[in-house]
């Protein structure tokens, strides 16, 4: 049992980090139908700037991650107005493919740069646990996870609770209805990219502390993440997180019952099963068919 | 010059005998070549190496294609299937000591089932989760097989035997035998292009939803082009491993294969029959050029990387569709208009589908359609509201009604675009409430659409003949365009004074054009009921009266007609009975002298304050309000 509850734990930490580093992911494809495949890539190149600050200055590597959120908003813009909006009104099959060589040319780039070696962060507390009741949590994990929860958060009260925010969810409903009242739907549409890049800041330091990394991680993020959105609906807030958590659990029981190695094909398979009753995903809505 | 225009020839879509031979005569140069080529050079191993792997990324590119190219889902791990023949293969031989060649044919089938399934899952409806999940299968199936260390050697990896032939013409038997997979591979996309089949992917690619309108079963065709793109791909990895002597899960199951059969593709032209294999070669050439000049295969991600960026930003139709284009403009085709003249002037058509015997007048004859108390809620509005509608066999009825009053949404759940919350519709005593869409296109159901959906990147002739009756094999692997079938299109195209833009795209032609040619391709299905969603819209008012009299004339053949129409003069011309729409269901019916004087509608149309003035006529106050 209390292994159980170890693993249930420890999978709703895990799972908490995921549910920010899918947040992103699921917004851009939620507001501009765009599926970014570099989202992975830019987590670890964020991590990669951490890890290479943290190691550079000894400041704590999740301080930097927030101190890296302007910068990411930055990136996310120029991005957007640079390259992704140039496609913008083509189907979703170039902004795939678009994303997926901006990914490759970023694991390129890393691989120049960087070397094709693991890395990690490790601040002092890393290997260190706090002991709650019988549960043993890494300290890292739980700031982590606190983290991550309270930029999620922040992006939540930005959402719900300022202009850019409606006009965002405005635009996510129906982009042709907030061009008729006013939103310019390029503008939005840049906002998003760079929110949704902002959130890979916090993400991807927290990445670089919990989890080894190295250029070609990203292929692993990517598919985690995207398989997390397509289980919770693609587009919808709400089912990124419960799909994050889902995930999070799938793998420490995974790990605990069998072997680690096998956690994501677990995850796969229960995608393949929830696709097979809910095409459209525990949280998603279907696309409305008699719209061209 | 020549060499261009002989590409250009085979591109053109257009299955003109001129351009087909010529490009089957460099089609035949270049095969001839490239056989040829180790016999003259028997001993030059590693130029028969480069080409044998350009072969191979050639197999992958043609297959991926299919999926992609024709039918527009992207696959992005299509390498999975590469690696799951090889190992299919690799894993039988190894414990039978059965020779990989022999079984090269298993890898083929295990892909086969591997995508029927998958796509089984995620291509059933329309939706994104296709990419993402190929990306997964990818990587999942690698952790699979590096994992799986009692069938697999895990990271070890499998070795195989090595070939039984002699060592000085190592790399030949494979190069044929990849040549061969090739020349099949191609046959077999060319095979696909020009069969309903083909047609139907394309019809997917470009408006899936309009797609099934005509009858095209669309999940059916796509589970089917997956299991088509994966085939050729298993069969050559049985092969492929066999060459290797040794399998392990990065090299099989790689993501870079996956990238440069994407490049590949794009690079040559999407949809294309040759531009895969064009691509192909150019990759591979650069590929080993990359790797000559001391590039690292961490180098190579960024070239790729950087590449497909430049390609999809600078470059997104590909080499050959661009090469064509610009010979087009080059060579412009003289322009042409519709043919008002003879539209007008055209006398009856002949309308297959007749009637058995003399028809009832419509008010006797039995209900074709019928609408019973059906719902249809969006969120919190009601748009359909538990409304009723019957339309008899023979009548041309209309349907009318303010904006917003929920016409187009009854069309879409009488046509299957959109299931309905509540009550049922029958269709020749059938309930159909029930049937997808394609189902209710086969059993005579046929609509035009508000904002005409035409097959823009297909020629008029195409897009007249795309309708598929049934579900059937045999259809699905009849000619696109066979003498019988082009004929009548012809026909159709001439009756709606459009025959001389048969050979245009339909991306081409003008809003009021494109209506006349969606109302050929409509009648191409020989319905028995036709919906019309406002088909005066848009067009001329010579061409309304032609419109009138066609609708009248296939009328008169027995055709039935359901038509949701603003041009109110039209409508109470045309059509009766009328019913009138509001808030989401019929507020009044009856032969349009009654309908026009009746204030119940006067007040939905106009509010109430006209409503109270009932001397200004309401066909004049609407058709100047109307939209």
């Amino acid at each position: 049992m209390e292994q159980f509850l170890q693993a249930l734990v420890l999978g709703l930490l895990i799972g908490g980090v995921y549910a920010l580093m899918a947040s992103g992911l699921t917004l851009v494809f939620g507001v501009m139908n765009v599926v970014n495949v570099a989202h992975g890539a830019t987590l670890v190149g964020v991590a990669m700037l951490t890890w290479w600050v943290w190691n550079a200055t000894g400041v704590d590597p999740l301080l930097i991650g927030i101190v890296l959120v302007p910068v990411m908003f930055g990136v996310g813009w120029v991005a957007y107005r640079g390259v992704i909006s140039r496609i913008s009104t083509e189907s979703v099959s170039m902004s795939v493919l678009l994303t997926f060589g901006i990914a490759l040319t970023v694991e390129g780039v890393l691989n120049v740069v960087a070397g094709n070696k693991f890395r990690s962060a490790t601040p002092s507390y890393f290997d260190e646990s706090l002991r709650v009741g019988g549960l043993i949590l890494p300290k890292a994990q739980v700031y982590g996870v606190t983290l991550a929860l309270v930029t999620l958060l922040a992006l939540y009260v930005v959402l719900t609770h300022t202009w850019t925010g409606r006009a965002i969810r405005a635009t996510s409903q129906n982009p042709s209805g907030a061009a008729l009242v006013g939103i310019s739907a390029a503008g939005t549409s840049a906002l998003t990219f760079a929110i949704g890049t902002a959130t890979t800041a916090v993400g991807g330091s927290i990445l670089s502390v919990l989890y080894p990394f190295f250029p070609a991680s990203h292929y692993d993020w990517i598919s985690r993440l995207l398989g997390i959105i397509v289980l919770g609906g693609m587009g919808s807030l709400p089912g990124a997180l419960v799909g994050a958590l889902l995930l999070g659990v799938a793998e420490t029981m995974t790990a605990t019952y069998g072997s680690l190695q096998w956690a994501t094909v677990v995850f796969y398979v229960a995608i393949l099963i929830v696709l097979l009753f809910r095409p459209e995903g525990l949280f998603g809505s279907r696309l409305r068919e008699d719209v061209a | 010059m020549t060499a261009l225009r002989l590409v250009s020839g085979s591109l053109s879509g257009s299955l003109s005998a001129h351009g087909l031979t010529r490009s089957r005569v460099l089609v035949l140069v270049v095969s001839l070549g490239l056989l040829l080529y180790p016999v003259i050079r028997p001993y030059d191993i590693y130029p028969q190496t480069v080409m044998l792997l350009a072969f191979l990324l050639a197999i992958e590119a043609v297959s991926w294609n299919i999926i992609s190219g024709y039918t527009g889902y992207i696959s992005l791990g299509h390498s999975v299937f590469l690696g799951l023949g090889g190992y299919a293969v690799a894993i039988v031989a190894t414990r039978s000591g059965i020779n990989p060649v022999v079984l090269a044919p298993l890898g083929a089938v295990v892909v086969t089932a591997v995508a029927v399934l998958v796509g089984f899952i995620v291509l059933r409806r329309r939706s994104h989760a296709f990419v993402i999940i190929t990306i997964a299968l990818l990587l999942t199936t690698q952790a699979v097989f590096t994992n799986w260390k009692s069938l697999t050697g895990g990271s070890n990896g499998l070795t195989l035997p090595l070939p039984g032939w002699s060592n000085d013409i190592q790399a030949l038997p494979f190069y044929y035998m990849f040549l061969g997979i090739l020349g099949a591979t191609v046959l077999f996309s060319w095979q696909i292009r020009r069969r309903k089949f083909g047609t139907g992917l394309i019809a997917i690619r470009e408006d899936e939803g309009k797609a099934a309108a005509i009858g095209v079963d669309a999940a059916r065709y796509k589970v089917l082009a997956f299991a088509c793109s994966a085939f050729f791909v298993g069969l050559a990895g049985g092969v492929y491993g066999y060459y290797q002597t040794f399998l392990n899960p990065p090299g099989m199951f790689s993501i870079l294969t996956s990238v440069m059969i994407v490049l590949a593709c794009l690079i040559g032209g999407r949809g294309t029959l040759f531009g895969p294999v064009i691509g192909a070669f150019i990759l591979q050439g650069a590929n080993e050029a990359a790797t000559v000049y001391g590039g690292s295969s961490e180098a190579r991600v960024l070239l790729f990387g950087v590449v497909l960026v430049l390609v999809v930003l600078f470059m997104p139709a590909g080499l050959l569709p661009t090469l064509e284009r610009w010979w087009q403009r080059r060579h412009p085709a003289h322009t042409h208009f519709t043919n008002q003249m003879g539209a007008l002037g055209q006398g009856r058509l002949e309308f297959t589908r007749r009637l058995p015997q003399e028809m009832p007048a419509y008010r006797e004859a039995p209900v074709l359609l019928d609408v019973r108390g059906v719902s249809k809620s969006f969120g919190g509005l009601k748009a359909v509201d538990d409304a009723d509608l019957q339309v008899r066999e023979g009548s041309i009825t209309a349907l009318i009604g303010p904006n917003g009053s929920g016409k187009t949404t009854l069309f879409n759940l009488v046509t299957g675009v959109m299931r309905a919350d509540a009550g049922e519709i029958w269709f020749d005593g059938q309930r159909i409430d029930e049937l997808a869409a394609h189902r209710r296109g086969h059993l005579g159901l046929a609509r035009t659409f508000q904002v005409t959906r035409l097959f823009d990147s297909m020629t008029v002739l195409e897009n007249v003949v795309s309708p598929v009756p049934d579900t059937g094999v045999r259809t699905l692997l009849a000619d696109a365009v066979s003498g019988t079938e082009a004929e009548r299109a012809r026909h159709l195209l001439d009756y709606v004074g459009l025959g001389a833009f048969e050979s245009q795209r339909a991306g081409a032609l003008s809003y009021g054009q494109k209506k006349l040619v969606e109302l050929a391709q409509v009648l191409m299905m020989e319905p028995r009921l036709i919906l019309l969603d406002e088909p005066a819209g848009g067009i001329n008012p010579r061409l309304v009266e032609r419109l009138s009299a066609m609708i009248r004339d296939l009328n008169e053949q027995g055709v039935t007609f359901l038509v949701v129409e603003h041009n109110i003069p039209m409508v109470l011309d045309l059509c009766d009975p009328v019913y009138v729409f509001a808030r989401g269901r019929a507020i009044s019916e009856g032969p349009p002298e009654v309908v026009r004087n009746d204030p119940a509608v006067l007040d939905a149309y106009l509010g109430e304050e006209w409503a109270s003035e009932p001397e200004v006529p309401m066909v004049q106050a609407v058709v100047g309000g109307g939209d």
